[in-house]
């Protein structure tokens, strides 16, 4: 047993002395490389993975944690006393908060401490700490037990581009989930809409994760009358324009949930200009007043993309042919401004507002398609230089052809 | 009172005349011979006036005809290209800042500048169609055999000279389709063995093509390759004239009527062949003519299209190739490789050594089979790449450039919100891209 126990100390310091190199050269050594240091004579997997992470950084060791005697070399000391192997969830639960529900050790770091505060509120957090659910996450389930990196280092299971895995790690778990009653393709949905496209094709952090719309420690799926202020977090003018509108009344009142009577939550859709007219068919009917309404919307907007195409050719052709073209560009891009300002009118459903954004649009456009135009005819009149070219060309060559040929019969 | 004003005037002026006459040296007249203009040897012992006179009766062989018309068009295409090269240049501006807006002036503010421009562009095309067709006239008659093995040399440098014209004046415009294509074919470069490396360096002078490449090669195309080309042009019309123009295939070779020294005497005269003036002037004229007019149709016609200005950071979706050896280069990168268009290279300057191995007195084609057989893959091969080129000419830049290490240093393009600079911006797929993103 002795000799077991040396051939791991010897181990150990072996360990300890020639810790990771790329450990080192990332990260201030943490202390628990330290050879005097019992824990990592055996668990040498969880030191290196725990002094990558930031606890490490801090100087907060094992014992911390799971108590015990660091300093004995051997198990039965090393585990003696205010010992805890590998805690519950619970506990958990406990330890974590020891000092995350600290504001004043929190401060130092500027870390909120509410984080048990939230998950109380939360689901998971009501079923693991309420109903004692053994299903329900614990703190260690989104976050490594103790490989713990910051949110910002794109290794941490809580960076933007990992939460929507970490969160589907159970919520794509489509056993576990069948016993609470919720569907698991909320991640392959959130990938292929806006908000997934933002995030891991563009790598626009700025757009909203799983925790956007549903609070991290404090996860709850918003309730009816929520969605549009969850929503309307980001995209504040729609929200804006969506309750000075009609359905905005309506979402007050309860009798609309909110942005979802159009777009579908995790796959967040744009509804196509062509589709306007027959979203509204969907649910006014195809007579109604509402419906015509939708159809005019849908024919403006329609009739100022189109613009919008013919007037970026004709900037193109013109670019193609050497023209500078600034002035269009700006016209250009003044024109697609109005345009863009049509989502204001989807969503207050403002006529008479999209009828001047058209016209706003139309205004500059046809000033483009205008100055395209008359360049194409002036470049089409370059053609007529040929007649006389050609002309000229054709009877000196008569001329001379008809020389040549007196001179060979003379 | 006037008539005898304007009698004395008129003899004055004539006066004038014959002094300039008189004390003008006929030598001078080399100076037209030297630059292809005249071609009979010139009498220095006659006064100007009637040297030149003399020189315009020289006497060509019967058998020189409308199969040596390539080589003449080559000549007026390089005087056109030279003209219209010197147009461009007062208003062109070889910086990156200005390179593209001053094209831009050039064919939409400036009068003509657009016929100006497209005249160069496709003269530069035409000058290579013809320069390969009077290489090959020369090639399939065994017109390089001794004693014209020096101007066959001077002929393939020449060649040389053509071409790298045309590749370094294909960056001048500095849009999209240049840079990359020049990109492309500097990548190959790079890739031959031993001298590629260091080649391609020093023709960039940087390690992408830049503005240091864009002054290079300014300066190659409007102050070096001038220079070598009139000087080897000089000397390629000079031997013309020592050597003589050689005889069809049927015919046997003439003694050289010419002196060694080059200078003329009465003895050398000939009575026999087809008088340079009005003849063969007028059979030139008839070319010329329609050589021009041909280049200026083609320029009206089909003006060569001013792409985006060249972006380092983002390859273009096609590239067009504007430039017939483009497309042979395009074709050999492609589809054989860097190496393909290395070995093309080397079998073009192994035409040089043709005269040296192929030195006896067969003239026929088919008494050569070896000599025909490198002619015709240098030939045909060209044809081949060049149609291989125009086809798959549109493709973008060849998959060397879009390896992903080359491609993840062009990632970070787009932070966040989407600007409208340069390019045109995208219309968004609906109405809902206004709110904050």
């Amino acid at each position: 047993m002795r000799c077991v126990s040396w051939a791991c100390g010897i181990a150990g310091v072996l360990l300890g002395a020639a810790a990771p190199a790329q450990a080192h050269a990332l990260q201030q050594e943490p202390a628990v490389s330290d050879s005097t240091y019992g824990c990592t004579i055996c668990h040498a997997d969880k030191r290196r993975a725990f002094s990558q992470g930031v606890h490490a950084e801090r100087d907060i060791r094992c014992e911390r944690c799971h108590g015990g005697d660091p300093s004995a070399i051997e198990v039965a000391p090393a585990h003696e006393g205010r010992f805890l192997g590998t805690p519950t969830k619970l506990e958990t639960v406990r330890l974590c908060s020891e000092c995350h529900a600290d504001p004043d050790q929190m401060r130092q770091f500027g870390l909120s401490a509410d984080q048990l505060a939230e998950f109380r509120t939360s689901r998971h957090g009501q079923l693991l700490l309420e109903a004692r659910n053994d299903d329900a996450p614990t703190c260690t389930d989104c976050h490594d037990a103790h490989l713990i990196r910051r949110t910002a280092d794109a290794r941490s299971e809580a960076h933007p581009t990992n939460i929507p895995s970490t969160c589907a790690t159970c919520h794509e778990d489509a056993a576990l989930m069948e016993r609470y009653g919720i569907p698991t393709d909320q991640l392959e949905r959130y990938r292929a809409g806006a908000h997934g496209i933002a995030v891991f094709e563009e790598r626009n952090f700025a757009a909203p994760t799983c925790i956007g719309c549903h609070g991290s420690h404090a996860a709850l799926p918003p309730r009816t009358r929520e969605v549009t202020d969850v929503c309307g977090h980001c995209h504040q003018t729609l929200a804006h324009d969506f309750y000075a509108g009609p359905h905005g009344a309506a979402a007050r009142r309860q009798a609309l949930p909110g942005c979802l009577a159009c777009h579908s939550n995790h796959g967040t859709e744009r509804i196509a200009f062509d589709a306007i007219a027959d979203l509204c068919a969907s649910c006014h009917g195809e007579e109604s007043a509402m419906s015509t309404l939708g159809r005019a919307l849908q024919e403006e907007i329609l009739r100022a993309e189109e613009e919008l195409h013919l007037a970026a050719e004709a900037i193109e052709e013109m670019a193609a042919s050497g023209r500078p073209v600034e002035d269009e560009r700006f016209r250009y891009v003044a024109a697609l401004t109005a345009f863009q300002q049509f989502a204001a009118t989807q969503h207050s459903l403002d006529i008479e507002h999209a009828e001047e954004l058209g016209r706003q649009v139309r205004s500059n456009t046809g000033v483009i398609r205008a100055t395209a135009e008359a360049h194409a005819e002036e470049r089409w009149e370059h053609r007529l230089l040929l007649i006389p070219i050609w002309f000229l060309a054709l009877s000196a060559v008569a001329f001379a052809a008809f020389k040549l040929r007196e001179l060979r019969l003379g | 009172m006037i008539r005898r004003l304007l009698s004395a005037t008129r003899q004055s002026a004539r006066g004038v005349w014959d002094d300039i006459k008189a004390s003008t040296d006929a030598s001078l007249l080399g100076v037209m011979r030297f630059v292809g203009l005249l071609y009979g040897p010139i009498d220095r012992r006659l006064q100007i006036d009637q040297a030149f006179r003399k020189a315009l009766q020289y006497r060509l062989p019967s058998y020189v005809g409308w199969r040596h018309a390539p080589g003449g068009v080559t000549y007026l295409l390089f005087m056109v290209l030279v003209v219209t090269g010197v147009l461009l240049a007062v208003f062109y501006r070889p910086s990156v800042e200005e390179a593209y807006p001053s094209i831009q002036h050039i064919v939409s503010e400036r009068p003509f500048g657009w016929l100006i421009r497209d005249v160069h562009h496709w003269a530069a095309n035409l000058i290579v169609i013809a320069l390969l067709a009077h290489m090959a006239r020369v090639f399939f008659e065994a017109a390089y055999k001794p004693p014209r093995e020096t101007n066959w040399l001077l002929g393939i440098l020449l060649l040389g000279v053509v071409l790298a014209f045309g590749s370094t004046g294909y960056l001048l415009p500095w849009d999209q389709w240049s840079y990359w294509i020049v990109t492309e074919v500097m990548n190959a470069v790079g890739h031959w063995p031993v001298v590629g490396t260091t080649l391609a360096d020093r023709l960039m002078g940087d390690v992408i093509v830049s503005g240091a490449t864009l002054s290079r090669f300014f300066a190659l195309h409007v102050i070096v390759l001038p220079w070598v080309a009139f000087v080897l042009l000089g000397y390629h019309f000079t031997l013309v004239r020592r050597r003589g123009i050689a005889p069809p295939m049927t015919q046997p070779e003439e003694r050289p009527r010419w002196r060694k020294s080059g200078l003329f005497s009465p003895e050398d005269e000939s009575n026999d062949g087809i008088p340079f003036f009005p003849n063969h002037l007028l059979r030139s004229f008839i070319v010329g003519t329609l050589t021009l007019t041909v280049t200026v149709t083609l320029a009206i016609l089909w003006p060569r299209t001013v792409a985006p200005p060249a972006d380092p950071y983002s390859l273009p979706d096609r590239l067009v190739s504007t430039w017939v050896p483009v497309d042979v280069s395009l074709a050999l990168i492609r589809l054989v490789g860097p190496w393909g268009l290395g070995a093309f290279f080397v079998l073009g300057v192994s035409l040089i050594l043709i005269p040296l191995v192929d030195r006896g007195p067969e003239r026929q084609l088919r008494k050569r089979p070896v000599v025909a057989a490198v002619g015709l893959s240098f030939f045909l091969g060209y044809v081949v790449l060049f149609a291989a080129g125009r086809i798959i000419g549109s493709v973008p830049p060849s998959a060397d450039l879009r390896q992903p290490e080359a491609a993840e240093l062009t990632v970070p393009t787009r932070p966040g919100v989407p600007l409208p600079e340069p390019g045109l911006p995208e219309i968004p797929d609906d109405g809902s891209g206004g709110g904050a993103r």
